[in-house]
């Protein structure tokens, strides 16, 4: 429910905004059992690392979030460290990245 | 708000197939094969270049701007006699453009692109070989300009145009292969097309040297310095930012249509400025076609202005620091530059105003533009590359040593400052003050690039032993 409530703020931030952006739909999310889930496959760069990260500052830091994503998002990492998360791989479907993000202990 | 082009998202070869249904909330899906977290995954390693390739082209870059400002100083007695021939002004120039700019802006689009395109690396062998062949170029190229050695020159400038022609290949297959970013490609392929004429002009200018002139010197000339400084490094500078500036700002994708729109005022400057100098000067066309150029650059500074502060307005991070004013003063020095030229179109005195037209599209529009990116895609792409192996990788932050980084900032100011009241005033004494001022930025950004090598290899260690 909060993943939903952070996304519609964006979308509707998105909506605001002129017509000078190309600004795509928010990702779908949807909480489950082992976290709140973000799908961000077909957006182009950089809106997954923007939704991502956006997703993971407005949760609270006992959370974990599962990505799922078309690719190694290389220009994710250091952007998560900087925000004091953590990535690791999880099993996913075939052709599929999928990454489970927590806090990382050391992080402020 | 424009529709976003969904073929970007297609995976691109080297990537992993995606899926593109997506499952409803709760879904159960199947196990997979498990992969390695927070590392390379899916064919991101071939998108990649081992972190030496792009760190040795931006290591030269930074050690070039030293020798840049170096052979000012050393050079500045001559600063006030300089019309444009071989001596160390010249070199400092090439040092700065071809040294300092292109090598930077070979490394950013041989890590950068294959990522942003989604596409493998065409060859690891060749991007690595090619430093190997460019930046000796470059060294012979300025130490034949500075010692006004023609056969140096000649020399040089034959390796730089064959590393130039490998490198034009593999962004141009980069560029062929690309899915949707078309504002970006295009820019790519001005930049690549300009690439081409400098490669001739510059021929042209060192066959005149070398006493085999095949071109009128004074219109290679011309077409050099637009095609060189407007539209092969002007071109790229507008390109990348499209994928730099919105990444570095957490921003959404700026518009495409505006970013061809500008793309193509831009390339249409550079034509037109082209131009100008083969048409007679005894005509009224010359001057129209300059203006058409100026109309042409000021509209796509525009539009590509309007894009970029519209893309750092509405980002996640709201201030990128210190990098941002160095954008912001190169973009302002591009304007300065265009009014500078509009002066001299209409009347001003060529001598003085056209050094300091030098100085305003050099310095304060590429050079601040450039280290204003430096500054934060470097410890961003140490980040990205130490994550390789480690769950969490070092921030760029604990990778940045800001101290220099200031240092450099105001010493970078205070050199372009110098120079432009040099030029205007003659001033052999003012040059080398801007040469002394500029080479201590210098090297305090090589200090900063010096750690932060040091603190990747460090993290990289760490990585290995656990």
């Amino acid at each position: 429910m909060r993943a939903r409530t952070v996304l519609r703020e964006q979308a509707r931030r998105a909506g605001a905004e002129s017509a000078v952006m190309n600004t795509p739909p928010p990702a779908r999310t949807w909480d489950e059992a082992d976290g709140t889930h973000i799908d961000v496959r077909g957006l182009p760069a950089p809106q997954p690392m923007v939704q991502i990260l956006t997703l993971v500052q407005r949760l609270p830091r006992s959370a974990v979030v599962i990505v799922h994503h078309e690719r190694d998002p290389v220009w994710l990492y250091p952007e998560l460290a900087q925000a004091g998360w953590q990535a690791e791989a999880v099993p996913g479907d075939e052709g599929e990245v999928r990454l489970r993000l927590t806090a990382s202990d050391d992080a402020p | 708000m424009s529709p976003t082009p969904r073929d970007d998202a297609a995976p691109a070869a080297g990537d992993a197939a995606a899926p593109r249904a997506r499952p409803p909330a709760g879904t159960a899906r199947p196990a997979a094969r498990p992969k390695l977290g927070g590392t390379f995954l899916s064919g991101a390693k071939s998108r990649l270049l081992p972190a030496s390739v792009p760190f040795r082209f931006f290591g030269a870059a930074i050690a070039f701007h030293v020798l840049a400002w170096a052979a000012l100083l050393g050079g500045a007695a001559g600063w006030p006699d300089w019309r444009h021939g071989p001596g160390w002004p010249l070199a400092a120039l090439h040092l700065a453009t071809l040294g300092t700019l292109l090598c930077s802006a070979i490394g950013a689009s041989l890590q950068l692109l294959p990522v942003a395109t989604r596409q493998p690396v065409r060859s690891h062998r060749l991007a690595g070989a090619l430093w190997w062949v460019y930046v000796p170029g470059v060294a012979l190229l300025a130490l034949g300009m500075g010692l006004v050695e023609p056969r140096w020159m000649a020399a040089g400038a034959a390796v730089v145009i064959a590393a130039l022609a490998a490198w034009a290949v593999l962004l141009g297959l980069n560029l062929a292969g690309a899915r949707g970013m078309p504002g970006i490609v295009l820019h790519g392929w001005g930049a690549l097309a300009a690439l081409f004429a400098v490669g001739v002009s510059a021929a042209a200018l060192v066959s005149t040297w070398v006493g085999l002139p095949w071109i009128d010197h004074e219109a290679a000339r011309g077409l050099h310095l637009a095609a060189t400084a407007f539209g092969t490094m002007g071109l790229l500078a507008f390109g990348l930012a499209y994928i730099l500036v919105p990444m570095f700002a957490l921003a959404g994708v700026p518009d495409e249509r505006q970013q061809l729109a500008s793309g193509a005022a831009a390339i249409a400057a550079v034509a037109c400025a082209g131009f100008a100098a083969f048409v007679p000067e005894d005509s009224i066309a010359p001057m129209a076609l300059r203006l058409a150029a100026l109309a042409a650059g000021a509209g796509a500074l525009a539009l590509h202005l309007r894009l970029m502060l519209r893309a750092l307005a509405s980002g996640m991070r709201k201030d990128l620091g210190r990098a941002q004013r160095l954008m912001q003063i190169g973009w302002g020095g591009l304007a300065l530059a265009l009014a500078i030229a509009l002066a001299i179109v209409l009347g001003a005195p060529a001598d003085r105003f056209g050094r300091l037209f030098g100085v305003a599209v050099i310095g304060a529009w590429l050079l601040s533009f450039l280290f204003g990116i430096l500054q934060r895609i470097l410890p961003f792409l140490a980040s990205m590359h130490a994550a390789q192996g480690q769950k969490r990788p070092p921030t760029p932050s604990a990778l940045t040593l800001e101290r220099p980084l200031a240092w450099h900032f105001h010493a970078h100011l205070g050199a372009l400052a110098l120079l432009a009241v040099a030029a205007l005033a003659d001033s052999a004494w003012l040059a080398a003050a801007a040469g002394a001022v500029g080479l201590a930025g210098a090297l305090a950004f090589g200090w900063f690039f010096v750690v932060l090598m040091q603190r990747l290899r460090q993290s990289q260690k760490g990585a290995a032993r656990t």
